[in-house]
């Protein structure tokens, strides 16, 4: 209302108003009863006796634009009339609250800094509402969010457990392996990769079993070497070590339960694609006497960090290696007997699936 | 690009809207989705759901989630309900709570499934933890009456304790006098799995009385039918009863009294108990049975007629747990009667008699389903079972989410063409696209498992026995099912290949079971080797398994993904496949 308005008003109609300035600078005035909803206007008015006129304007938070104002207000001028029922309230409440998230998000930011607790519950209960059943992607695009949590915090390596540093290097290869296959994902086409999934030989797992890359061997040679170099490595290395882990984010495991279906879901989607384990070899021996990602690396044997990496590899390969037509094989195999043709609801699936074998 | 302001809030907003969001897989989306949200989210968890206790430690969780109020565990795995899982082999609860006794001070909810507590755990609970409320041991064992009397007195708000299915030694009904004559918040007591035929019943009805809230009371076959109606007048506020012993002689005074107090229960909506019931007795209940959702007859033994006339009054009825000898007259009576019912469980009452002694086939089942269109979860008792007429089940019912059906003889193929029932289940994964759980049975060959693989997407839980005809069988399904949590087999010509082929499958389940098939010891080994993030267990009662050769099979094999690495309380015929060379034991 302008002061012109108001001179027109008879004296006993009279309202009092409260005056409120946006960080913005503009500055309005607001009925008192509708004001005072608000415990932070409430408590300047009140305890520092402002607000009283347009020079005494109650400055509200930075977070507190004029829009989000006029929607609290509303809110406000609803629920300070003292007789309205619980139903009218609620069905009130349920229409207010329909509005996109970025509305939704500077209300919920302003109604808590002006302290207007209800308020704060409604748009509260209804951002939990829009983030419940959603996967942590879609949650980080909705509200704009950094994906910086590293691979390794999502996965949760075995820190903490166990000094072979062949397992905590193996751990941080896959670690590595994982990131990878996902930013592969992002550019090829995940169906073409999804439909890799089963394409693993089984018997070149086979034959990996039974040694033919003389990893054991290996093994056993560069053991020896390692087992006097770690002794002296690991002295060195304790207390820049004990540094390190606390430095680390803690392990939180709990979050692989979650996570890991997308882990699995990463790495059978990334089949198909030759990965390419060079680049991770080089990282390693480039930092050999650096800490790689702030990660605990004790100083390995070079000749043994580069069997095990080929190990790593070899295995991976095995994991992802695309050799349809040895699948084919071993499928076929198992269809000595065609599935019944029965119809089920008359729909094609089973019978369509039954055909696809006969390839 | 990011509008970062417009998004950012003081995390006491953030904690404000997480308060709202409880699910542990929501809070655990929302712990994945940055940093600052992680942080915020792990200050104000409140409550864990840890489901396999060796998948993460005790240290670990407390560093991560510091103001954990409620915490719930689960240690052995399913098939340890089937005696599969040798005595000892762990699932040890009192590291955590001697952890947690110095870590949250505050804690007031603890809830294990399959885990062993002793009467040292119960104790140290008592002594540890000021403001204790809840305690739930689903079938856990390892402790006495004499933990239970710790608790009893030590815990001056203790809302519930529940003891359902453990075993506990029983060495005297006294403990329940433990409780202080101040205590006065019991919601939920549940003593139904104490043995012995003592009990303080006057400690029992003294307790009762004095706790308004009580909600929830299962009694122990200790108490006898005349004592009923005395604990239910004490207790008219009651949702929830189990009765002891349902059996005396009939006497009508005794009669009018139980009816009586059965009917000043207002709100009693579920029963159980009923060990050795005289049918005599029965229609004490009718007055409330039209309000009932919930009986659990499973120790009933009353035959199918009065089974019928008992549930025919029972028009709400959600979920019914039964012998066998409902029969499937019974059960046709139930799908004509129960159209609320959501939840199925028919008990083998002679599962290990060569001849069916009650007439009890899959046309119980069949009407059942038929009948009650919400029906939604499944456990079926039978001797035969056809294609058709789980074809038949699986199209009347695409809305079930747990079907696990038991034939008791292994390997039975349907009774009508002698075929395997692949198809019956295939149609049941094809129709029911939400289901969760399954249990396999009858004769069934690697066609079954190629259904599974392509249809249940969904499938979280899958239990196998006695089937399939070689590793293609359990390639399709690690390979297939994409939400897989547990996997348990049993006498399955399930060996290497699918197993290796499928190895980071396993990094993103909670677990599997592999006992009695064909995995060789080399390929233990070698999962041990290469996976750093799943411990693999050997479990052999007889002898190491490595006095024998590489190829032999293993007893038992249970692989579990963890972050807290082998585990180091390990019986002796339990070995863990570690590191290359060393196989820690």
């Amino acid at each position: 209302m302008s002061e012109v308005d108001m001179a027109v008003i008879k004296p006993e109609m009279m309202k009092s108003y409260i005056w409120l300035q946006t960080a913005d600078g503009s500055i309005q005035q607001v009925e008192q009863e509708v004001a005072m909803f608000c415990p932070m206007i409430c408590h300047e008015v009140i305890q520092k006796g402002m607000g009283s006129s347009k020079n005494y304007a109650i400055s509200l938070p930075q977070r507190v634009n004029p829009a989000m104002l006029s929607l609290i207000l509303d809110y406000c001028r609803f629920h300070q009339v003292p007789g309205r029922s619980n139903k009218e309230r609620k069905s009130f409440d349920e229409k207010f609250i329909r509005m996109d998230t970025k509305r939704l998000c500077e209300l919920t930011s302003a109604a808590d800094s002006l302290q207007l607790k209800p308020l704060v519950d409604l748009t509260s209960r209804a951002l939990a509402r829009i983030i419940e059943g959603k996967s942590p992607e879609e949650i980080r695009e909705i509200f704009h969010l950094p994906d910086d949590l590293t691979e390794e915090e999502k996965l949760e390596p075995l820190k903490n457990t166990t000094d072979d540093p062949r397992i905590r290097l193996l751990n941080r290869l896959y670690a590595k392996k994982r990131k990878e296959l996902k930013e592969r994902q992002k550019l090829k086409n995940i169906e073409v990769e999804e439909e890799r999934v089963d394409d693993r030989s089984v018997d070149d797992l086979l034959s990996f079993i039974n040694g033919d890359n003389g990893d054991s061997k290996g093994i056993k040679n560069s053991k020896s070497k390692k087992k006097n170099r770690r002794r002296k490595d690991q002295q060195k290395n304790t207390s820049a070590n004990e540094a390190i882990k606390n430095h680390n984010k803690e392990p939180n495991g709990l979050n692989q339960v979650c996570c890991s279906a997308e882990v699995g879901q990463t790495v059978r989607a990334g089949v198909g694609a030759t990965s390419n384990l060079h680049d991770v070899e080089d990282d390693i021996f480039d930092n050999k006497n650096e800490l790689d990602d702030g990660d605990i690396d004790d100083e390995i044997d070079p000749a043994l960090k580069e069997k095990i990496d080929r190990e790593v590899e070899d295995f991976a390969r095995r994991l992802n290696s695309d050799w349809p037509e040895r699948m084919q094989e071993i499928l076929s195999f198992g269809h000595e007997r065609k599935p019944v043709h029965f119809s089920l609801n008359g729909n094609d699936s089973l019978r369509r699936y039954a055909n696809s074998e006969q390839r | 690009m990011q509008k970062k302001m417009a998004y950012s809030f003081p995390d006491e907003v953030l904690e404000q809207v997480f308060s709202f969001i409880q699910s542990d897989k929501d809070r655990n989306a929302v712990s994945l989705v940055c940093k600052s949200w992680d942080e915020i989210e792990r200050w104000c968890r409140r409550k864990v759901f840890i489901g396999n206790c060796y998948a993460v430690s005790p240290r670990m969780v407390i560093r991560r989630f510091p103001e954990v109020r409620s915490i719930k565990l689960k240690g052995k795995p399913h098939f340890a309900d089937f005696n599969l899982v040798p005595d000892g082999w762990g699932g040890y609860v009192l590291p955590w709570i001697a952890e947690m006794a110095g870590a949250y001070p505050w804690l007031e909810e603890i809830r294990l499934k399959r885990m062993v507590v002793t009467d040292e755990s119960l104790e140290l609970i008592a002594k540890s933890f000021k403001n204790f409320k809840v305690l739930v041991l689903f079938s856990c064992e390892g402790f006495s009456t004499d933990g239970l009397a710790a608790i009893a007195a030590s815990c001056k708000n203790l809302r519930e304790l529940d003891l359902r299915e453990s075993e506990v030694d029983d060495l005297s009904g006294h403990w329940l006098a433990h409780f202080p004559e101040t205590c006065t918040s019991l919601v939920s007591l549940n003593i139904s799995c104490l043995r012995s035929d003592e009990v303080s019943f006057s400690a029992l009805e003294r307790l009762v009385g004095r706790c308004p809230n009580l909600r929830s009371l299962r009694l122990n076959r200790a108490v006898t039918l005349d004592k009923i109606a005395n604990i239910l007048r004490r207790a008219p506020q009651l949702v929830d009863f189990g009765t002891g012993y349902y059996a005396a002689e009939l006497q009508p005074d005794v009669f009018s009294n139980l009816a009586g107090a059965f009917s000043s229960c207002k709100e009693l909506k579920s029963l159980s108990g009923f060990w050795d019931v005289v049918p005599a007795y029965l229609p004490a209940l009718y007055s409330i049975c039209p309000r009932l959702t919930s009986l659990n007859l499973s120790y009933a033994t009353i035959q199918s007629p009065d089974l019928i006339k008992l549930v025919s009054h029972c028009p709400r009825l959600q979920r019914l747990l039964v012998l066998d000898y409902v029969e499937d007259s019974g059960l046709e009576e139930l799908a004509s009667s129960c159209k609320d019912l959501q939840e199925l469980r028919v008990f083998p009452s002679d599962p290990f008699g060569a001849e069916p002694n009650v007439s009890l086939t899959e046309q119980g089942l069949v009407a059942v389903s038929l009948g009650c269109p919400k029906l939604r979860s499944v456990l079926y008792f039978c001797r035969r079972m056809s294609n058709a007429a789980l074809v038949t089940i699986a199209q009347n019912r695409p809305n079930l989410t747990r079907f696990r059906l038991c034939i008791i003889e292994p390997k039975t193929p349907d009774y009508l063409t002698l075929e395997p029932l692949d198809v019956g289940f295939g149609a049941i994964v094809e129709h029911c696209k939400d289901l969760r759980r399954l249990s396999l049975s009858g004769l069934l060959t690697d066609h079954v498992f190629e259904y599974i693989g392509t249809y249940g997407k969904k499938l979280e839980m899958l239990s196998v026995a006695f089937a399939g005809d070689s590793d293609l069988g359990l390639h399709h399904v690690l390979s297939g099912c994409e939400s897989l949590r547990k996997l348990e087999i049993r006498d399955c010509p399930f060996g290497d290949k699918a197993l290796l082929a499928n190895a980071a499958k396993l990094e993103t389940m909670r677990s599997l079971w592999m006992s009695s098939c064909a995995v060789s010891f080399g390929a233990c080994k070698l999962l041990g080797q290469k996976m750093p993030k799943l411990n693999v267990e050997v479990i052999d009662e007889t002898e190491p398994p490595d006095s024998r050769p590489e190829s032999c099979p293993v007893d038992k094999l249970y692989i579990y993904r963890s972050v807290a690495g082998p585990r180091f309380d390990m019986p002796p015929f339990v070995w863990t496949m570690g590191e290359a060379v060393r196989i820690l034991h």
